[in-house]
């Protein structure tokens, strides 16, 4: 994927490029307005990232510059101002996603692939890895072409982990990409470890090769390749 | 006390000595007016006896002598002093029966070479009925000074105090918050001016601050956003790391829990500032019903997990005409804290009628401090808890016009949202 990150914290900017690199995503880069405008008016991208408050300009003026070259490109609004308006005006103009700072990384890499799928291939692209395939469109999984019948957390989950596979998920990124912010509040994580455990279950049921790595204390790695 | 009642007590207070000094040199007065005329009165009259005698009229003499008011007495002896003598003397008065106080004088003349004494006399008001009559007239006087008084500062505080009750009730109504200051600047009377004009200044002031105040918190939790979401990415990409060893992992869970927290703790201020700046316009009508059983399957993790028991008595659906969102973080908080405070194996109890909603939970035997409802206020070890959650309630329900409670009542925690206007 050709994804274009238009931030100007530097910081946060490496930090989503190497992460995002992680899966051989072309990563470019745009740290002020003008230069976003120059790289989306020259290039072609399957997914913007674009922060509101930038040097010398807004980011939601760029939707309009996007939506005018007729780009498909996904557009996700990330911003430091968590405000409702924002969000409204955002997803108005004609942006797919909105995440708030501060984020975890593997949410971002989720929700970019959800809106690539979405807009890219209306939603019909499968998901292959290996032995499962899913269907995000009919939220269906299949084993060995096997269909495995799973809750809407253990679906979710799975997702969650394919799309950040051979990476290390905290338990933190995924109590929040499945309850979202009201889980702020939750005393202890602890449940979380009963979905994974069994959605793990269900999968070696279907004779699925067991790719669930824990990570003691700080969460798991679903892994395909050593 | 009120004023009026105060005043009109210390004006009767400082009447009663005037009014009785008042009284006792009226009474000096008036008996020494009436002493002195009686005197004249009657030196005139034995004037008159002197020149009957000197006429010889024996008629009008005997007349006198008859009316009981003087008495001549021819005198033997010779005269050595023919002064006037003023005397008081009681006179026994056959019509009352009684002796009675009279005025005399005694006066010698020689007549013919006769010496003769005149007394004549007349009865002089009592004292003790010209005190009397004096002391009712002054109570009469006091009763009506007291009655015009008080129908003076009735006036008065309606008329002239006006202003000054106009200000206590905006000062009632003032909040820092509604960003206004109603007082009249304008008014008749100097001091009520003076006093509306230092309390603006105050409000102003005091309005400026709170602005200030919030706009920092504002600011500084937007700028702390962005460091935040540095920190939290490189927590991200240091677990990525493929040469960490489990002790490094122990530091980075323990760096990622505390970065939450913060994040937490972030959100909850930016919440807060955004619910002080009424930012949240959309109003819609909730029913309380479903985003309590919608919020209950949300934390049915949490509620397995400490194995908690749900009752749920719903005798009507409370509907309330406010914003959906608010109204669902602010059942969510309620019933986040009913779970995180709750023992093992306890239970919470949700009554839903058609005005309110109570929501009871088993929990520490010690009632809450009284000042829950302030922000970072924790009454639990627990270590999620930011202090805020309550604050954020009560907040939600203040501009929702909704009103919130607290009960402790046997080992019972209960937490009661009712309309404002029951």
């Amino acid at each position: 994927m050709k994804i274009l990150i238009v931030e100007d914290e530097i910081e946060l900017q490496k930090s989503m490029q190497h992460y995002l690199e992680l899966e051989n995503n072309l990563v470019s880069i745009a740290s002020t307005y003008s230069e976003a405008e120059f790289k989306i008016a020259d290039y072609d991208y399957d997914c913007i990232l674009l922060d509101i408050t930038l040097p010398k300009g807004s980011g939601l003026d760029l939707i309009s510059v996007i939506k005018n070259k007729k780009s498909k490109a996904g557009v996700i609004i990330i911003s430091a101002k968590n405000s409702f308006d924002d969000k409204i005006l955002g997803l108005d103009l004609g942006a797919d996603d909105y995440l708030p700072k501060p984020f975890y990384l593997p949410e971002l890499n989720s929700r970019i692939n959800a809106v690539v799928r979405r807009k890219k291939f209306d939603g019909n692209l499968e998901i292959n890895c290996n032995e499962i395939k899913i269907i995000p469109s009919q939220r269906a999984v299949f084993v060995n072409n096997i269909l495995l019948v799973l809750t809407t957390k253990e679906y979710d989950l799975l997702v969650y982990f394919i799309t950040n596979k051979n990476r290390v998920v905290t338990k933190n990124a995924l109590v929040n990409h499945l309850w979202g912010d009201a889980a702020d509040g939750f005393d202890n994580f602890d449940f979380i470890y009963n979905h994974v455990k069994n959605l793990r279950k269900k999968l070696i049921e279907k004779n699925c090769f067991d790719y669930l790595n824990t990570i003691y204390g700080i969460g798991y790695n679903f892994k395909t390749e050593e | 006390m009120k004023l009026l009642i105060k005043t009109s007590l210390y004006y009767l207070l400082f009447t009663i000595p005037v009014l009785l000094i008042s009284g006792l040199v009226f009474f000096k007065v008036i008996t020494h007016e009436v002493k002195e005329s009686n005197n004249e009165l009657l030196a005139k009259r034995a004037l008159v006896i002197e020149n009957y005698l000197k006429e010889n009229d024996t008629i009008a003499i005997n007349l006198i002598n008859k009316s009981f008011e003087a008495q001549v007495n021819k005198l033997e002896v010779n005269l050595n002093s023919s002064k006037s003598v003023f005397s008081d003397t009681l006179i026994y008065d056959k019509k009352e029966k009684e002796f009675a106080e009279n005025r005399m004088i005694t006066s010698f003349v020689t007549v013919k070479n006769y010496n003769y004494q005149i007394k004549t006399w007349r009865s002089t008001l009592e004292y003790s009925e010209l005190v009397e009559g004096i002391f009712y007239l002054l109570m009469l006087l006091l009763f009506f000074l007291f009655l015009i008084t008080l129908f003076i500062n009735l006036w008065i505080s309606k008329t002239i105090w006006k202003p000054f009750y106009n200000t206590v009730e905006e000062i009632k109504k003032f909040r820092a918050s509604d960003n206004e200051v109603i007082l009249p600047k304008k008014t008749s009377i100097k001091e009520f001016a003076a006093l509306n004009n230092s309390l603006s200044s105050m409000m102003e002031k005091m309005i400026l601050d709170y602005n200030n105040q919030k706009k920092f918190t504002e600011n500084a939790s937007h700028e702390i956003q962005t460091p935040l979401a540095v920190i939290k990415a490189k927590i991200d990409l240091l677990v990525q790391s493929k040469n960490i060893d489990e002790q490094d992992l122990k530091l980075i869970t323990a760096i990622d829990d505390s970065c939450s927290k913060l994040i937490r703790l972030n959100k909850s201020l930016l919440l807060l500032t955004k619910i002080g700046n009424n930012q949240f316009l959309e109003l819609k009508e909730v029913s309380f019903k479903n985003i309590i059983s919608n919020s209950l399957t949300f934390f049915e993790e949490q509620i397995e997990n400490s194995n908690l028991e749900i009752k749920q008595i719903i005798k009507d659906d409370f509907k309330f005409n406010m914003n959906p969102d608010l109204c669902l973080i602010l059942i969510n908080n309620l019933l986040q804290n009913a779970i995180r405070h709750n023992v093992k194996n306890g239970f919470i109890e949700i009554e839903i009628t058609k005005n309110s909603i109570t929501i009871v939970n088993s929990g520490n035997e010690l009632p809450l401090a009284t000042n829950i409802f302030e922000r970072f206020q924790k009454n639990s070890s627990s270590n999620q808890s930011i202090g805020l959650g309550l604050a954020i309630s009560n907040e939600i329900t203040v501009i929702s016009n909704l009103e919130l409670k607290y009960k402790f009542t046997l080992n019972k925690h209960s937490f009661t949202i009712s309309s404002k206007n029951n």
